[in-house]
């Protein structure tokens, strides 16, 4: 268009259809923008919004989550850029719930949860200073897919960042400054941050305030080194102490490291966990490991649209923890293929070998799941 | 002995402008081949390292040195600078750099997914109007008053130069 025309007046035009044509393209697929006009001419605030889906199938022979066919998380996620530093995102869930129409008053048929709330000023790559509401960023898994099912190459996450699980505190209500350096190639990363640690109920982050006079401190360190492009390697530490009703409070050390290779051919994701609980005034200490290590591959032929994939997780839960009691072991392998239907939609179906306690049978289970954003 | 001389001196030109002919036909064919990275004029940056750029078109890193806002403008698919884009730099399918984003931007990481442009010369008159503009431009559009960043230390149309 504008190469026809030319001078002066393709030069406007050109102008003008990026105004209207360009910059107003669909936010997803990496063309669009949040703003819709350039920075100069950028309006605050700016709103866009996207969301995540899913639609599962289970069977197992032994329940253990939902049979048949369910609804699953439906997620809406914002952004919205306040001035060109300052910038809110938003992820809100709705998850169908098993008891819905029970209860006096009846229970509604999905639960809402704001699962994150973010401001943050980015100051520049060395420093963005952060409040709200994150997944913790003591797990890779928790903090690069978060809700949505559609970005996981999986139906499942692994079983030490389910949702709603206990083994790593998911959720964490504080402040966070993070940044990255260049470091000769190395692009090192760092996160710190302090906030409310576990609520009273350990599944949940401290969402209406600490439930103990000491806060919860997180931090870690990662590099993506340029030489191997889509490496990520890194390590992260967490400290709280958990106040639980009818127990002493426990002081809570967690050394967790990942290792992600995201290129497709082949992807490998590895992490592992180590949750230490010491009575305060106490002298025992019990700890508990959670690992897991899945492998894929985005198979060349028929459009690169097949990508089987397996995965390897474990968890040794210490017996003589009481703030872990309840939480079980497991041995479980999961392994499945993934069919990209669209860019945007996936189709994925997986079987499940489960035994939680050694001297009992396997739980076998086959799932299917349709997954897509919007 | 004179004529003899004369021939061989006839063939000697003959195949210097030959050979002259054929480097200026290659050179142009390699440059026409080349995509050049446009930067707004005040960027503060006259070369790149390819895991540098790789950064900034990944949305890795979001400011130039001068605190400046870096402003991804990048064309449409199947748009030759687009694809050149995505096999030298990104290393990635257009459905993989489509999902890249769409992560980066839902694991918060940033708030500002690229710009579209649909044509080079958009791409030339908006990364001199945004300040902390990028590019990605076939070197034939170029012009001179553009600034041209070199990667790895070599401009568009020289020999090793990756963007091609």
């Amino acid at each position: 268009m504008t190469v026809e025309l030319g001078g002066c007046v393709g030069r406007r035009l050109a102008f003008v259809a990026a105004l209207s044509l360009g910059f107003c393209a669909p936010a997803h697929a990496g063309q669009g923008t949040p703003a819709g006009q350039p920075v100069a001419a950028t309006e605050y605030p700016s709103l866009r919004l996207s969301g995540f889906g899913n639609i599962d199938f289970a069977t197992q022979d032994r329940t253990e989550g939902p049979r048949g066919f369910s609804e699953g998380q439906f997620v809406l996620h914002w952004v919205s850029a306040l001035s060109a530093r300052v910038n809110v995102f938003g992820e809100l869930s709705f998850s169908p719930r098993p008891d819905a129409g029970t209860g006096s008053p009846s229970a509604t048929g999905f639960n809402a949860e704001v699962e994150r709330i973010i401001i943050r000023f980015d100051q520049s790559d060395q420093l963005k200073v952060s409040f709200g509401r994150y997944h913790t960023p003591i797990n890779w898994w928790n903090t690069a897919f978060h809700h949505g099912q559609w970005l996981q190459t999986t139906i499942s996450r692994p079983e030490m960042v389910q949702f709603g699980g206990r083994f790593i505190p998911v959720h964490f209500v504080g402040a966070l400054a993070e940044g990255s350096f260049p470091a000769s190639g190395w692009n090192l990363n760092y996160q710190a941050g302090v906030g409310n640690g576990r609520g009273g109920v350990i599944s949940r982050g401290g969402d209406a305030g600490d439930n103990n006079a000491t806060p919860a401190w997180v931090g870690g360190l990662f590099v993506k080194p340029d030489r191997a492009f889509g490496l990520q390697v890194g390590g992260s530490l967490y400290f709280d102490k958990i106040s639980l009703t009818g127990q002493p409070d426990f002081r809570e050390r967690i050394f967790a490291g990942h290792i992600a290779w995201q290129r497709e051919d082949p992807e490998i994701i590895a992490e592992v966990a180590n949750v230490r609980h010491e009575a305060v005034g106490g002298i025992s200490t019990s700890s508990n490991l959670a690992y897991y290590v899945q492998a894929a591959y985005r198979l060349p032929w028929l459009g690169a649209l097949w990508k089987p994939y397996y995965r390897f997780d474990r968890i040794d839960i210490d017996s003589a923890d009481t703030v872990f009691a309840g939480v079980s072991n497991l041995d479980g392998s999961t392994l499945g293929v993934r069919y990209d239907i669209s860019t945007y939609a996936a189709i994925k179906t997986e079987a499940r070998l489960r035994r939680r306690v050694s001297s009992q049978p396997r739980m076998n289970g086959w799932f299917f799941q349709v997954s897509f954003t919007f | 002995m004179r004529q003899g001389l004369w021939n061989r001196l006839c063939w000697a030109l003959a195949l210097g402008l030959c050979l002259t002919l054929a480097s200026v036909a290659l050179t142009a064919q390699q440059a026409a081949g080349d995509v050049a990275v446009v930067v707004h004029p005040d960027v503060p940056v006259d070369n790149l390292t390819l895991g540098e750029l790789r950064r900034l078109v990944l949305g890795d890193r979001e400011f130039w040195p001068a605190g400046v806002r870096v402003t991804l403008l990048i064309r449409a698919p199947i748009a030759h600078e687009r694809d050149v884009m995505l096999k030298k730099v990104c290393q990635m399918t257009e459905a993989q750099f489509r999902q890249h984003w769409i992560a980066k931007v839902f694991r918060a990481d940033t708030a500002v997914a690229p710009k579209i442009v649909y044509a080079s010369q958009m791409a030339l008159d908006l990364v001199n109007q945004i300040p902390g503009a990028i590019t990605f431009v076939d070197l034939s559009q170029v012009g001179r008053n553009m600034k041209v960043v070199r990667i790895d230390g070599r401009l568009p149309g020289e020999s090793g130069y990756i963007l091609r």
